[in-house]
């Protein structure tokens, strides 16, 4: 890649748009949208209110390689129209109506269905996905299942000291990176919340904090690092009790822990305990370890136990934009995070047993309804397997592996550039993000297609629509 | 633009490396997860292309594991793990050193080889799965095709001939289908 | 559709009703005098009939709340209800999911509910949540007593530009009033600090809790806002904190009210644990007589009590550092919620046990408060809940008012420890409410405390919010018949909401979508707009959001009810 010119030949800009990708959801992306004519208030070629009819982003400012990526989508692999699996096993293109049908007889029909995704849309969408859920008694699962699902379950364990990136901007003079590499996973993470950024109490940015990274590798996030622990594959577990050991005034008995050697740790900790206010990141290099939630019970106590001599938060680096989104909406609606099965009459959530992966290793679906999220790509093959046994519908914008296991297909709108809806950032902030062009004419709101996914299963079982939850 | 044709790598892999003894087949510790290629490329949709191919679709590896098996950047090999087995690009890794550990962008060639157990706490065994890696000479499949190859789900006829999971598929899709 | 309740013994203390029998007509969700001969009659003869219920402090909506239902799904397996009827499934005890909250409250009578802690950045969430609750209308007080702007105008002593502040930030996030907890404390917590007593400076700000109330105090009634600041004092739950409770009541006596409804200028919430003297766990004991002697002196002053119900609960609070001791105390899981710029957070799962000295007293505390304040129109019911019991106790709590023999039962008993006999003077009092006094605690005070107009009463003209319950005021004798009380003032016969019938027979029937009340102050526009333009820099710097992106939509709102108020000028 080579030196680009800026973009210059765009006709409107649309300020202060949420970036769908992580879950940083920064909040500052300026959209460069060329063609098509403006529905709503223009200022100085900015678009004030309102969105642009027929336009298309061709630029984006301030977003990072992610999520520019994301917002100047492949229009190549765009889905535009309904698909239906035919006889030969080739998906076709079909209506609205035929392909919505089809798939409301099959959710309506189900015995267990499983609606699994929702990380990258609307809460608003999420609203009719709910309520169809509970209609059919299905179990609705999010990312979290695959990603930081264990986050929860030691949050459940252990407790969850958190805040919102702001007190890190403003007030952190140490910045733990654990298990997850924020440089590329998160690119704007440091740069806009964490390290780099001049806070109120941090005037000088950068050189008034001090940056750890722990992780195996030696990451694009380690090398920008102070310090860099670089523990054994599998070691999280040995390590974070070894800390939490000196902290409380213990001796280390081996030399070596997890590969560090022991002075390096009490070290570490002792830095740990002199700082002003420490935030702990961590990713799925805890969860997706051997020990899994374990791992985080003692990261959280760890923070818990930093308390007692400074102050200590962290945050999960959530992966998609809206997969906190998905567990705050389920805990207030339903009162459990994700893995929610309504099979009952009421809300069971059972860890290892209402998930999607156990679900499909144990093959109990029978319809599996994917939206914005995919499995093909990210679940592992022994649960994938039975997506090939039972119908899948999925819902969203782009061909990906996931279509090559679906049957019926539902072209979906790409949340925060072409519809708008509420997500909530991985700290729990709230964020309206905004619509700035119209989606393809032949596609349809995420809102809209649940929502008549809803409707049909209700006529079907012959249920007068009620007013949703909203 | 965000579109490359692969990820850019260290291009300094030392075939001569002298305490590395060649070999065949390396034993060594899988790790998955996502990098900055991985996710633009998914992100953006591109997943039935070449670049997808070559974003997800690699073995990064130490390069003394490289010279170890007597391999550079772009070859091909075979991973196997005791629940399958794929064939990927290797290439030397950004992250190195990690000798001992190969890591492979999470994406449907990754998904072929980690483990599916969740010892019930829902999520998968993603990472620190002990696999193998040899040398191949196959290419490895567009997502399509590797798809198509390993899920079987619209070839009701076919047998397990060819099939890279341990397990295959018992496919009712007649069951449904109208 | 025109209705008439017949027959029943009506209880409304603002219209000095004391118990009468007589009929109350309502039509279109409005009280009426007359209601044509087609009005749909409802026999509720020699019945209990109130205005419906006011919860002027509870914890139901929020960031908050949530971190609470994800982190603590032993809570939510307790209390799982599937779905029947019109209703969906509900689960939670201490912390309900949002529908089995409208449900919840609904069937004990309530109308209306004040979320007690909104943080102005997370306020969509907050509303997100009122808008999935059904059955109520929600009011929320956003957080401004360790909000940034306010320390730095407190400090300056600026009170034209906090008051500006104010009221352009509650219209931005929809807010009723002002709340403040624990000021100066939640900043100090931002390094793991806390402050103590009322001229403890917040680090780096220099500026006092004294400062900061004051301040706000006087923004309030400068802008004539409808409730008074809304008070949750430093050092609760301390040993020897009711003297900072004394000062901090003292604080806002020389600021005269600028309101024509509320009497208050200050609302101290959750009295109880602020009401304890002695210096440690072990010589603490009960200072709820001075509390009490100071709030019979004084009518500038409100409160709400939190009494503790003895229950296994969630405590979650703004006060982060309380929060933190609390789980060093109890060691169980800890949750903290920071909030930058604005506030802190925290919650800590609770076992409140009739066994634990400590705990009895404190339920001690609460009962002496609602016993020795004289004037019913000074003193709420709350159980700050789910703080210090969830708010399906309150129930519970209404027959111990009513029954000095439960009371004494409890003691003798030793359903709770003998401690509250050395420590508190409960066992020495034997007031019992009067369903006049239970009305005026639970509807018609809190309403007022609000200047809510339309609601906590059943004048002409009145929202239709009517609760019945299956009580005989003129047969039953609450003060044997305690369990019966409590049975039925948790299952309305009737409630109403609007003159709609939601609640019959104990079970809910109909299910509306719940509305939000919220400020609107009016007239110092231009004001506003300079002291936004003068603290945008400051924005834009320190918060990870951009102003555009910062304020609630009215896609957040879609049923407000805007009190409208003129600054300055005490509205009608």
């Amino acid at each position: 890649m080579g030196y680009e010119e800026p973009i210059t030949d765009y006709d409107y800009k649309v300020d202060n748009c949420t970036c769908a990708f992580c879950g940083c959801n920064c909040d500052d992306l300026v959209y460069l949208v060329k063609g098509g004519e403006v529905k709503g208030e223009i200022k100085d070629g900015v678009v004030v209110s309102g969105y642009i009819d027929g336009g298309h982003v061709i630029g984006v400012r301030h977003a990072c390689r992610l999520g520019a990526s994301k917002v100047m989508e492949d229009m190549d692999q765009r889905l535009l129209v309904p698909m239906i699996r035919d006889e030969k096993g080739n998906l076709v293109e079909t209506d609205w109506d035929t392909a919505l049908d089809k798939a409301a007889e099959l959710i309506a029909n189900a015995v267990r269905p499983v609606f699994y995704g929702w990380s990258e849309t609307s809460i608003e969408t999420m609203h009719y996905g709910l309520e169809l859920g509970e209609l059919v008694g299905a179990v609705l699962d999010n990312q979290a299942t695959i990603c930081h699902g264990p986050s929860l379950q030691a949050v459940q364990n252990a407790g969850y000291p958190v805040m919102t990136l702001g007190e890190c901007k403003n007030r952190a003079d140490m910045i733990v990176y654990t298990g997850n590499n924020a440089m590329n996973s998160h690119p704007r993470h440091l740069g806009r919340y964490s390290t780099f950024p001049r806070g109120y109490f941090r005037k000088r940015g950068r050189f008034d904090r001090t940056l750890v990274t722990m992780d195996p590798r030696y990451t694009d996030t380690a090398k920008m690092s102070d310090i860099w622990v670089g523990f054994e594959q599998n070691g999280d577990y040995e390590f974070y009790n070894a800390m939490r050991a000196v902290l409380r005034g213990k001796k280390l008995e081996k030399d070596i822990i997890s590969g560090i050697p022991k002075e390096d740790i009490e070290e570490l900790v002792e830095e740990m305990k002199k700082v002003q206010f420490g935030a702990l990141f961590f990713g799925l290099g805890l969860t997706h370890t051997l020990s899994k939630q374990r791992n985080i019970d003692i990261a959280i106590n760890l923070v818990q136990d930093l308390n007692k001599f400074s102050k200590w938060n962290l945050i999960p680096m959530r992966g998609h934009f809206n997969v906190n989104g998905f567990n705050i909406f389920m805990a207030m609606e339903q009162g459990f995070p994700y893995g929610v099965d309504f099979a009952r009459g009421y809300p069971r959530y059972m860890n290892g047993e209402t998930n999607t992966i156990d679900l499909l290793t144990r093959e109990e679906p029978d319809v599996f309804l994917v939206i914005a999220a995919d499995p093909g790509a990210h679940f592992p093959s022994g649960a994938n397997r039975h997506l090939a046994n039972i119908p899948v519908i999925q819902i969203d914008i782009h061909w990906g592996p996931s279509t090559e296991l679906a049957d019926i297909v539902l072209p979906g709108s790409f949340i925060a550039v072409e519809a708008a809806g509420t997500s909530y950032r991985m700290d729990g902030v709230p964020i309206y993000m905004k619509k700035a062009i119209s989606r393809p004419k032949t596609t349809r709101d995420d809102e809209w297609i649940v929502n008549e996914l809803l409707k049909r299963v209700q006529k079907i079982k012959g249920i007068k629509p009620t007013v949703a939850g909203k | 633009m965000t579109y490359v044709d692969r990820p850019s790598v260290p291009n300094v892999v030392k075939f001569d490396e002298p305490t590395a003894k060649k070999r065949n087949k390396l034993s060594l510790m899988l790790n998955t997860g996502s990098d900055i290629y991985q996710g633009a490329c998914k992100k953006r949709g591109s997943t039935l292309k070449d670049e997808y191919r070559h974003a997800s679709g690699t073995a990064y590896m130490d390069p003394k594991d490289m010279a170890k098996l007597g391999v550079k950047n772009w070859d091909k090999a075979l991973v196997k793990t005791d629940w399958g087995e794929v064939v990927v690009y290797v290439a030397h890794s950004r992250d190195a050193p990690h000798e001992g550990q190969i890591f492979i962008c999470k994406g449907p060639w990754a998904n072929v080889i980690v483990s599916p157990e969740t010892y019930c706490c829902c999520d998968p065994t993603y990472k620190g799965v002990p696999a193998t890696i040899e040398k191949s000479d196959e290419e490895p499949l567009l997502m399509a095709d590797l798809m198509a190859e390993v899920y079987k789900k619209y070839n009701e006829n076919e047998t397990s001939t060819g099939n890279r999971l341990v397990k295959i598929p018992n496919n009712n899709a007649s069951n449904y289908r109208s | 559709m025109e209705y008439i309740l017949k027959n029943g013994i009506v209880y409304d203390p603002t219209n000095n009703v004391d118990g009468e029998k007589k009929d109350v007509m309502f039509k279109d969700g409005k009280i009426v005098d007359t209601v044509s001969p087609d009005a749909k009659e409802i026999d509720v003869t020699d019945k209990l009939v109130m205005p419906a219920g006011v919860d002027p402090h509870s914890h139901i909506a929020g960031p908050k709340l949530v971190v609470g239902r994800l982190y603590r799904p032993e809570d939510s397996r307790r209390g799982i209800v599937p779905k029947k009827g019109v209703t969906r499934a509900e689960t939670g005890f201490s912390i309900p999911s949002c529908p089995a909250t409208g449900y919840r409250y609904s069937r004990m009578g309530y109308g209306t509910v004040v979320e007690a802690a909104m943080p102005p950045l997370e306020a969509k969430h907050t509303h997100e949540e009122i808008n999935i609750i059904p059955n109520l209308d929600i009011a929320p007080l956003p957080l401004f007593g360790n909000n940034w702007f306010t320390l730095e105008y407190a400090k300056e002593g600026n009170i034209d530009d906090l008051s500006a502040f104010i009221s352009y930030w509650l219209r931005l996030v929809k807010g009723y009033g002002i709340k403040i907890v624990n000021p100066c404390g939640g900043e100090a917590w931002g390094w793991g600090m806390n402050v103590h007593g009322l001229d403890d400076p917040a680090p780096y700000f220099d500026v006092t809790a004294r400062e900061v109330i004051t301040a706000l105090a006087k923004a309030n009634e400068k802008l004539a806002l409808p409730h008074s600041i809304h008070l949750h004092p430093n050092d609760l739950g301390h040993p020897g904190n009711y003297e900072t409770t004394l000062d901090s009541m003292k604080l806002v006596k020389g600021i005269s009210k600028n309101s024509p409804v509320r009497n208050q200028t200050v609302h101290m919430t959750h009295i109880q644990y602020h009401s304890y003297a002695g210096t440690n766990w072990r010589d603490f004991k009960s200072a709820a007589p001075d509390v009490a002697k100071f709030v019979n002196n004084n009518d500038h002053v409100t409160c709400d009590v939190g009494q503790i119900t003895l229950d296994e609960t969630t405590t979650m609070t703004a006060d982060g550092p309380m929060e933190f001791d609390l789980h060093q105390l109890n060691g169980l899981k800890w949750a903290n919620k920071d909030i930058e710029l604005e506030t802190a957070s925290g919650i800590v799962p609770f076992i409140y046990s009739g066994r634990n000295s400590v705990h009895s007293v404190q339920w001690a505390i609460g009962l002496e408060m609602f016993l020795l304040v004289n004037n019913p129109w000074q003193i709420f019911l709350t159980t700050d809940s789910p703080n210090a019991g969830p708010f399906i106790r309150y129930p519970r709590v209404i027959s111990w008012l009513m029954s000095n023999k439960r009371r004494t039962e409890m003691i003798e008993n030793r359903e709770v420890h003998k401690a509250v006999e050395k420590k508190s003077t409960l066992a020495t009092i034997d007031r019992e409410y009067d369903f006049n006094e239970i009305a005026t605690i639970s509807r018609a005070a809190p309403a007022k405390a609000y200047s809510f107009t339309d609601r906590g009463h059943l004048g002409i003209g009145a929202n239709a919010d009517i609760a019945v319950y299956n009580i005989k005021p003129n047969e039953i004798d609450p003060s044997i018949e305690y369990e019966v009380i409590e049975k039925e003032f948790g299952n309305a016969a009737y409630t109403i909401k609007d003159g709609r019938i939601l609640v019959k027979d104990g079970e809910v029937v109909k299910v509306v979508p719940s509305r939000t009340l919220w400020t609107n102050v009016n007239g110092i526009e231009a004001e506003e707009e300079a002291v936004i333009k003068k603290i945008m820099p400051s924005f834009n710097k320190y918060y990870t959001i951009k102003f555009e992106n910062y304020k609630v939509h009215d896609h957040f709102v879609p049923r407000p009810m805007a009190v409208n108020v003129q600054a300055g000028k005490a509205a009608k």
